[in-house]
């Protein structure tokens, strides 16, 4: 910690130099009542945004606006009613943990993502079937925005020509190159960035993208035309004012664009823990084709839950019903 | 876009072709390739003053990672080296240059190994351990050989009815022809990160089957080599880490002297913690997992990384390996680091083998399809077989990338 202080405030004092008018400082205390400060500019006198970030909202479940649910994965309840769905078997068990938040939405203008008549189909069969098709439960690589604002925490490492943003979720990263550099050989998952600084706004290019992404657990895609011009606007040393826009002819009918904030994890010893998912999925992957599975029923690659909750002896609640 | 893939293979291909003759020249044209100490104006800095050790780097030079018996310079002379390069070139070392007989299993694996590998002109150094003085490994203490024992016999256990053993070829690790071993229907002496030769399940197949080899310490980076991406800002170092074929992975290492993390959080990077000696960046590296092994290291282990830049286009990482439950003393590995011109940005970024692994469920599949063939009398039983990578021409195993 005391050399990180020292770096940062060998950062401010350069940067203090160099633009001695108004330089915002925060002023954090940590456990060693030391005073760490986190320079609000760099040394090369541009918006500072080390250190580690993670959207607060509900835009990895869709990015459009959706009232609460009471379950992950639903199903037909007593009523034919779609309000009137109950939770179903994969995560009926976890209670009201396996709910899902209400949104106001991260789409910009109408709130409304403007799918092609073809595509606004595909969205809805996503929809229908998320936890067959969607890739983070596979744990692919998630892409760009979607890296972005899943509920996980990811370090931004600023360097005068590169960019760097380390992900928690698999371990993945990109970098945003502010220099001159050569695109991918070939189509990615996570797309190649391309920055340059408009005023104090870093602006992303991010292309060669193919397309085997979702933006969200709501089944919400694009093609591999997929176009980003991210923009990162600091709100204040701890906030970042995070918008894109969004071009996919393929699968839209005009850009649109989401915007949200991202917040700095303030905790003084917060770092980045890593989630190796891979193994994580691998059961789910490929629990069909063990010699003696331990999920009890798989049909083919279906997987069919049955469902146990037991009831813990000298539970309160439970022991009133039953008198 | 398979064009685009065929083209830039092709680029790809020519790039290494010209590094690989760029190095070359260099590397017999100036001898001072040993350790030099920095000079502190020599050192390159940041734009806030700390050194600055970005950029693409690449190991470009072959140097194992032990010094080969008999040899006891910790350098070759370059008429030694130009002699070793000969020498691969034409011999059966070059494992891309050997075709095993057409048709046979062998040839088959090998196929694989000639496309993805890539050969590099020797290095002067001899080996890449600079302690102990002998450039081996240290001594296993004795828990450790006791443990490596049962599972190499667990392993050799699973290969003696195979034909590997049958016909005495490399992959029997010293194993004898014999009847099924029951083992086989028992689950190793302890976790295993190799392959065993059986696919019951994913835990059977060795971590590069399963797309998680991408691990540290990493001196060799599999068949492809090694390319870090290192990039700083104030009181932070990140490393992305292109290994092992698409299963890279980054690490995130903060500059401070606060504690590791509590010994019960365990990741299979471990926890970094640098700090800068002089111009060197100390990483000290603990809290591993026990699901990842380095030559029998696992939760024990303790790496303290020291990384400093020797001169404008170099880089040199040092590291020391502790764990006294494997082996009787640490030891410490020296590895020499070019840099890469940033424009054609030649590293892989997208550790992707997972979204591609269709390797690891068509050997499940397969397994199961054996099993039922042999069930009804149509195959033969699926325990002579062998599938774990003894048909290739390098032995048993070659894919375990550590």
């Amino acid at each position: 910690m005391r050399n990180r202080v020292k770096g940062s405030m060998l950062g401010a004092v350069v940067a203090g130099a160099a633009v001695s008018a108004v330089i915002a400082v925060t002023v954090t205390r940590t456990a060693g009542q030391v005073q760490a400060t986190r320079p609000a500019r760099t040394v090369d006198d541009k918006p500072n945004f080390s250190g580690i970030w993670q959207a607060l909202n509900e835009a990895h479940w869709d990015l459009e606006a959706h009232e609460a649910r009471s379950g992950m994965v639903m199903q037909e309840g007593v009523y034919p009613f779609e309000f009137a769905q109950v939770p179903a078997a994969p995560v009926l068990a976890l209670g009201a943990a396996a709910g899902v938040p209400g949104s106001i939405g991260v789409v910009q203008e109408d709130g409304v993502i403007p799918y092609t008549p073809e595509a606004a189909v595909i969205k809805q069969e996503n929809n229908e079937n998320w936890i067959d098709r969607d890739p983070e439960l596979k744990c692919y690589l998630p892409g760009i925005p979607r890296a972005m604002y899943m509920p996980y925490p990811f370090q931004i490492v600023q360097s005068t020509n590169k960019i760097h943003m380390a992900y928690a979720f698999t371990s993945t990263a990109r970098t945003i190159h502010l220099d001159t550099v050569e695109g991918p050989p070939d189509y990615t998952y996570m797309g190649h960035s391309v920055g340059r600084w408009e005023d104090d706004t870093l602006v992303v290019d991010v292309t060669d993208f193919n397309g085997k992404n979702w933006f969200d657990r709501a089944g919400n895609f694009h093609s591999e035309a997929l176009r980003l011009e991210e923009r990162f606007t600091l709100m204040s040393p701890d906030a970042i004012h995070y918008e894109v826009t969004i071009t996919d002819p393929n699968v839209f009918t005009r850009p649109w664009r989401i915007s949200m904030p991202l917040y700095r994890r303030l905790e003084p010893n917060m770092q980045l823990l890593e989630y190796r998912c891979i193994e994580f999925a691998e059961e789910f992957l490929y629990g069909h084709l063990r010699k003696e599975p331990l999920v009890t029923r798989w049909e083919g690659e279906t997987i069919i839950v049955d469902i146990t909750r037991k009831i813990p002896a000298g539970d309160a609640l439970y022991d009133w019903y039953r008198k | 876009m398979h064009d685009r893939i065929v083209r830039s293979l092709g680029v790809t291909a020519l790039i290494v072709l010209v590094l690989i003759t760029m190095t070359h020249v260099t590397q017999t044209g100036t001898p001072a390739v040993q350790a030099v100490q920095a000079q502190d104006a020599a050192t390159p800095r940041t734009p806030w003053g700390e050194p600055d050790l970005q950029g693409i780097w690449s190991v470009e030079l072959l140097v194992p990672l032990e010094r080969p018996d008999g040899t006891i310079t910790e350098f070759y002379t370059e008429e030694q080296v130009a002699e070793l390069d000969r020498i691969r070139a034409t011999g059966s070392v070059f494992g891309n240059h050997v075709r095993a007989e057409r048709g046979s299993e062998a040839d088959v694996a090998g196929a694989y190994n000639a496309v993805f590998t890539s050969q590099r002109p020797t290095g002067r150094r001899t080996g890449m351990i600079i302690d102990p003085p002998d450039g081996k490994v240290p001594p296993l203490t004795a828990e450790a050989r006791a443990r490596q024992t049962e599972i190499f016999e667990y392993e050799a256990a699973l290969l003696q009815n195979t034909v590997v053993c049958r016909d005495d070829l490399d992959g029997c690790i010293g194993g004898t022809y014999e009847s099924r071993s029951p083992l086989r229907d028992e689950q190793p002496p302890h976790y295993s990160t190799r392959n065993i030769n059986r696919a019951y399940g994913p835990e059977d197949r060795s971590l590069g089957e399963r797309c998680m080899s991408g691990n540290l310490p990493n001196f060799r980076g599999g068949f492809a080599g090694i390319h870090y991406r290192v990039v700083q800002s104030p009181g932070t170092v990140t490393i992305f880490y292109d290994v092992g074929q698409g299963q890279g992975f980054n690490r995130v290492i903060p500059i401070t002297d606060d504690p590791h993390l509590p010994a019960h959080v365990r990741q299979w990077w471990g926890d970094s913690r640098g700090r800068w000696e002089g111009d060197t960046l100390v990483i000290d590296v603990t809290n591993f997992s026990p699901k990842r092994d380095f030559r029998g290291s696992r939760e024990n282990l303790h790496v303290v990384e020291r990384w400093r830049r020797t001169g404008s286009e170099t880089l040199e990482v040092v590291s020391t390996l502790e764990d006294s439950t494997v082996w009787t003393r640490p030891w410490t590995v020296i590895q020499d680091f070019a840099r890469q011109p940033e424009e054609p940005n030649r590293i892989y970024y997208e550790p992707r083998c997972h979204e591609g692994n269709y390797g690891l469920p068509g050997l499940l599949v397969g397994s199961r399809a054996e099993e039922r063939a042999f069930a009804e009398g149509q195959g033969p039983d699926p325990a002579t077989r062998c599938i774990a990578g003894c048909a290739s021409p390098e032995g048993r195993d070659p894919l375990a990338l550590r």
